[in-house]
């Protein structure tokens, strides 16, 4: 818990904390990265389960990056948002939860990556099961990440 | 206009959306993941009409709108009920006109792709790089929409909520 304290004391935990433009700064930071970095992994994986099926797997392979730069933007914004509550998030289960959520989201588009750069070599030009199964699961880790990120706002109500 | 706010007060979409504990949190939820579905859908179509992604035939650009056109959907709905719980707090704070504007100048600017840009590309090959007015028009689609998303996510923290 001394570490978390710490990161609370910082200079940039103040600045998120205190200052009239750092808390609203990041926050829209963070908004902006999820809507790049969520959206675009939600349209890759209804690619890959069928939906829009004229965009060519090649395209979608271009698209990831751009997801990355939603992430990173989200891993800072994140962190700052963080570091200013650091004792109340380390504690908070729906935090936790959510964190978790937007790794195993993260960890599915970055699987699915290297798939997408073997997609010529497809039987019958269609993702094999297990490529299916990553992106239905990203789905619903992504929907799930939401949620719970959003309910992180509301900790008293539930815990 | 305190009218039209003093009966929205009275609603049942207004007890609906303050009456339970539940009810404003999930309609944040829904709210979140359109916004996620239609800035994703939106990034993809409009980068192509920009001129990026060539690689995507513009006809294939078109099985997206449905799903911004749904996903907006959802947002103008739970949008709606958020101003029915709250009338007077959104009213009176000038970052949600600022979205409403922008959300309007959206929609103008979507009028102007599908009248005037959306024929021109029915002419072009797949791969055909597009035409100036395309980009300018992508390049405003994502400018107006990222700045709905900015002023939706400062409207507790720019202005005061008048009541």
């Amino acid at each position: 818990m001394a570490f978390f304290a710490w990161l609370e004391a910082s200079k940039l935990a103040e600045w998120v904390r205190m200052s009239s433009e750092g808390y609203p700064t990041v926050i829209t930071l963070h908004a902006i990265g999820m809507a790049i970095m969520v959206g675009l992994c939600v349209i890759v994986d209804l690619r890959l389960l069928g939906r829009f099926d004229g965009i060519p797997y090649e395209a979608l392979q271009k698209l990831l990056p751009v997801a990355w730069v939603g992430f990173l933007i989200n891993t800072l914004s994140g962190s700052g948002l963080f570091v200013a509550q650091a004792t109340m998030f380390a504690t908070d289960l729906m935090f936790i939860a959510k964190i978790l959520l937007v790794f195993a989201g993260a960890a599915t588009a970055g699987i699915l990556q290297p798939e997408l750069a073997k997609a010529s070599t497809w039987p019958g030009g269609k993702p094999p099961p297990r490529v299916r199964n990553i992106a239905a699961i990203g789905i619903v880790f992504w929907l799930c990440a939401i949620v719970t990120g959003r309910l992180t706002a509301y900790i008293m109500i539930f815990i | 206009m305190h009218h039209l706010y003093d009966w929205m007060l009275t609603t049942w979409l207004n007890k609906l959306v303050l009456g339970y504990p539940w009810s404003w949190p999930t309609l944040e939820s829904l709210h979140f993941l359109g916004l996620c579905v239609l800035m994703g859908a939106l990034l993809v179509m409009d980068l192509r009409l920009i001129g990026f992604q060539r690689t995507i035939p513009l006809k294939a650009v078109h099985s997206l709108m449905p799903w911004a056109i749904a996903a907006f959907a959802i947002n103008l709905i739970t949008g709606v009920c958020f101003f029915f719980g709250d009338p007077y707090n959104y009213s009176g704070n000038w970052s949600f006109w600022a979205k409403m504007i922008l959300v309007v100048a959206a929609g103008f600017n979507f009028l102007l792709y599908f009248f005037a840009v959306e024929p021109k590309l029915l002419r072009l090959g797949p791969h055909d790089p597009t035409p100036g007015l395309a980009k300018v028009v992508g390049v405003l689609s994502l400018t107006f929409w990222f700045g709905v998303l900015a002023f939706g996510r400062l409207l507790p923290y720019l202005g005061t909520g008048g009541g």
